[in-house]
């Protein structure tokens, strides 16, 4: 009978002195570091109101798309997670794809935007936006690229407003929102979110970036860092991890209203599939959307899990529907390799057989 | 009687955490003080070492663990592994807890602490006052009643909230339990040759997988739902209940609420909506308007036509058509955006805000939507 461990104790001795070694030789290099940019690829702003910005993204080559692409970011997170780094950028891929590319960066909400309900981000904000392109391009219609809430928002907008979308794309977004795996909805289910509203105002970024880290404790609070020590001795894989890191914890808080509202239609009541959601007093019948869809999952999504996109298949009118799914989690969907080289070409290509 | 191989672990351990020490003083050391820097900085020094001292709290405890699998012997081949196991992820020390009291970090502030300060500070004579319902609630009344009350209110939510956050802590522990169990499952298929597991970075990694898949079983049930729930559901209502105090002391101060802050606010983005909904209506009836109009045009430019022929042998004296001119006002057409009226922050305001500070809505202007540019061509 073999016992499972075989660690030699001499050779456990060294290991810790090998991480010990690492960490002291790091140290230099962490405290030399400055705050890693984005990609910060070209961009020129063509429209803002409030905190809101629209930004269009100036590539190199003329664009070979007709249609202008909207992206539609969540309110949670900041948009820069499409323009991560130089080689690491949706954005940047999609431009050298031919496509012209805006963004809605939707700013840091504070005590002035506690009152924003998701009329005023959906029918209100979004819609000007559209409008702003829409006019800038003297189209009738564009298309919108919504990702995570910003593809439920997309949704739910292009249902309201049928005759401003021409292609609809959403990207790990949640439709189901009561999937047996579906954990951050698990744990919604029991909140009483008028007196969490009611107390807190805006919800705050740090107290949603707890949450998100309870959903995997111990691999996102420790063996992230301690997977950390190993790269302290390469400047660029530690400054790749550290804008990774700045973009995690850089957050902005939550509009209290429109977080109310979210959690009570989207979490608690998952209206949007059972055709009960209303926003702004108008219904969102996801069985009256017609324009063609291509949705895009992640398999190994631990945030929004792949059956709640999935569901999107199931509840939609177009007769035009597509569904890509990605081998990687919600993050890798954005920046991995395998993202770079997949997600920006499928994209472009269904845009462009529509356009 | 000394034991050389022991010495030897024991010298190594206290040299290892006086390394340890050394190099985690040095790393939290804050950069030298620069007497003009602005208070922002300073405040953003201070959230980078928050973040800095979550991070090596998470290190130390792997380097911890490490160590004592070290001195434990872990892995000799006479020794009982299940108990050794025991002996590692087990008891005060389990990694499980110490990743969660890692997340405490400034943002989400540790409620549990700070109400347990607030509850030793409260029950302090002459701090908040001799509590009334310390010893269970009582029927208040008199010129206190009120905030009697209140008070009793207080260490009634407060105590719930206790109550929840240990019902919490309980099924973390019990993930933490079951996480042993599953990862002597998981080691039980390396007992044999050639699959072993030979580094104890290879059997933290191995306990981490074990750990968060009874974490997410436990915490995928209708018992951590209802738990998790009244956890953040009670500690809500003591948070009320001291937002409550502090706005009583601050009106007998005469310092604006948030209560009444937050009232102006609403009531400001309930008269934006009002004034877009207005906008948008005004615009659409001018549309409407704009459409009568053509429509009436039309059909007169068509009884026109259909009046020439019969007027082409009559004497011209006067076209009817400036009669249309003269009625008929030629639409303009507006930018779609132009119609709204709409505010925007300054850069400097969007600075203030993206330092964390409220940001005051600056002016108001009529944005303007540039045409798009075409690229040029690489």
């Amino acid at each position: 009978m073999y016992t499972p461990l075989r660690i030699d104790p001499a050779k456990a001795l060294g290991d810790i002195a090998a991480f010990q070694r690492k960490l002291a030789a790091g140290m230099g290099h962490l405290r030399g570091m400055r705050e890693p940019e984005y990609a910060n690829t070209p961009r020129e702003l063509v429209y803002s109101e409030d905190k809101l910005k629209v930004w269009h993204f100036t590539g190199h080559a003329t664009p070979t798309s007709k249609t202008p692409l909207l992206i539609v970011y969540a309110l949670v997170n900041t948009v820069w997670m499409t323009d991560l780094q130089a080689d690491r950028s949706m954005v940047r891929n999609l431009l050298e794809q031919g496509e012209d590319v805006y963004l809605i960066d939707w700013g840091y909400p504070d005590g002035a935007d506690r009152w924003l309900t998701l009329d005023d981000y959906i029918n209100g904000y979004l819609d000007r936006c559209v409008d702003a392109v829409r006019q800038r391009h003297r189209l009738d219609a564009i298309n919108l690229l919504g990702i995570c809430q910003g593809g439920a928002f997309s949704l739910c907008y292009s249902a309201l407003h049928p005759g401003k979308v021409k292609n609809l794309i959403t990207m790990v977004t949640p439709v189901d929102f009561h999937t047996p795996d579906n954990m951050l909805s698990h744990w919604c289910r029991n909140l009483d979110v008028d007196r969490f509203v009611d107390t807190m105002g805006n919800i705050p970024a740090g107290l949603m970036n707890y949450v998100y880290l309870t959903l995997k404790p111990v691999r996102l609070n420790q063996q992230k860092y301690i997977g950390m020590v190993d790269i302290l001795d390469n400047p660029i894989e530690l400054e790749n991890f550290l804008r990774m890191e700045r973009w995690i914890f850089d957050s902005p808080d939550q509009a209290g209203e429109a977080f109310r509202q979210f959690i009570k239609d989207f979490y608690q009541g998952n209206k949007l599939v059972k055709g009960t959601l209303e926003i702004g007093g108008r219904p969102v019948d996801l069985g009256a959307l017609t324009v063609p869809v291509l949705n895009i999952f992640a398999e190994q999504d631990h945030l929004v899990p792949p059956d709640a996109s999935r569901a999107l298949g199931k509840h939609l009118g177009s007769s035009d529907y597509t569904q890509l799914a990605f081998k990687g989690g919600h993050i890798g969907i954005y920046v991995s390799g395998r993202a770079q080289r997949e997600v920006p070409p499928a994209i472009h290509q269904w845009l462009r057989a529509r356009d | 009687m000394s034991d050389p191989a022991n010495d030897f672990i024991r010298d190594y351990q206290t040299l290892a955490r006086q390394s340890w020490d050394a190099w985690a003083r040095q790393l939290q050391q804050p950069p030298a003080a620069h007497p003009f820097a602005p208070a922002a900085a300073q405040a953003q020094a201070s959230a980078g070492n928050d973040a800095l001292e979550r991070t090596l709290a998470g290190l130390k405890g792997y380097f911890e663990w490490m160590q004592g699998a070290a001195a434990g012997g872990v892995g000799a081949p006479s020794s009982d592994w299940r108990q050794q196991l025991q002996q590692l992820f087990g008891g005060a020390s389990q990694p499980l807890a110490q990743a969660f009291s890692g997340i405490d970090g400034a943002g989400a502030e540790g409620f549990t602490r700070q109400w347990q300060a607030w509850m030793q500070a409260a029950q302090q004579p002459g701090v908040f006052g001799d509590l009334a319902g310390s010893h269970g609630a009582s029927p208040a009344f008199g010129l206190n009643r009120e905030q009697q009350m209140l008070q009793q209110d207080m260490l009634s939510a407060v105590t719930e909230s206790l109550q929840a956050s240990a019902r919490y802590q309980a099924l973390i522990q019990r993930a933490n339990a079951q996480g042993m169990e599953r990862l002597q499952d998981k080691l039980a298929e390396h007992a044999e040759p050639g699959r072993q597991i030979d580094s104890l970075k290879a059997l933290y990694d191995l306990w981490v997988d074990a750990a968060e898949e009874a974490y997410a079983e436990i915490a995928l049930t209708e018992e951590f739902r209802e738990v998790y729930g009244a956890m953040v559901n009670t500690q809500m209502r003591v948070r009320q209940l001291q937002q409550r105090q502090t706005e009583q002391l601050c009106q007998q101060l005469g310092v604006p609420t948030r209560s009444e802050v937050s009232s102006l606010g609403e009531r400001l983005q309930a008269l934006r909506r009002e004034l877009r909904a207005g906008n948008a209506a005004a615009a659409k009836d001018h549309t409407d308007d704009i459409a009568s109009l053509q429509r009436e045009l039309a059909a007169l430019r068509q009884r026109l036509a259909a009046s020439k022929p019969a007027a082409a042998g009559a004497v011209p004296t006067q076209p009817r058509r400036s009669t249309v001119k003269k009625s008929v006002a030629k639409p303009k057409p507006r930018p779609i955006a132009a119609k709204k009226s709409l505010t925007e922050a300054t850069p400097a305001a969007a600075r203030k805000s993206a330092a964390g500070k409220a940001a005051v809505v600056s002016r108001t202007r009529t944005p303007t939507v540039a045409p798009a540019k075409p690229r040029k061509r690489k």
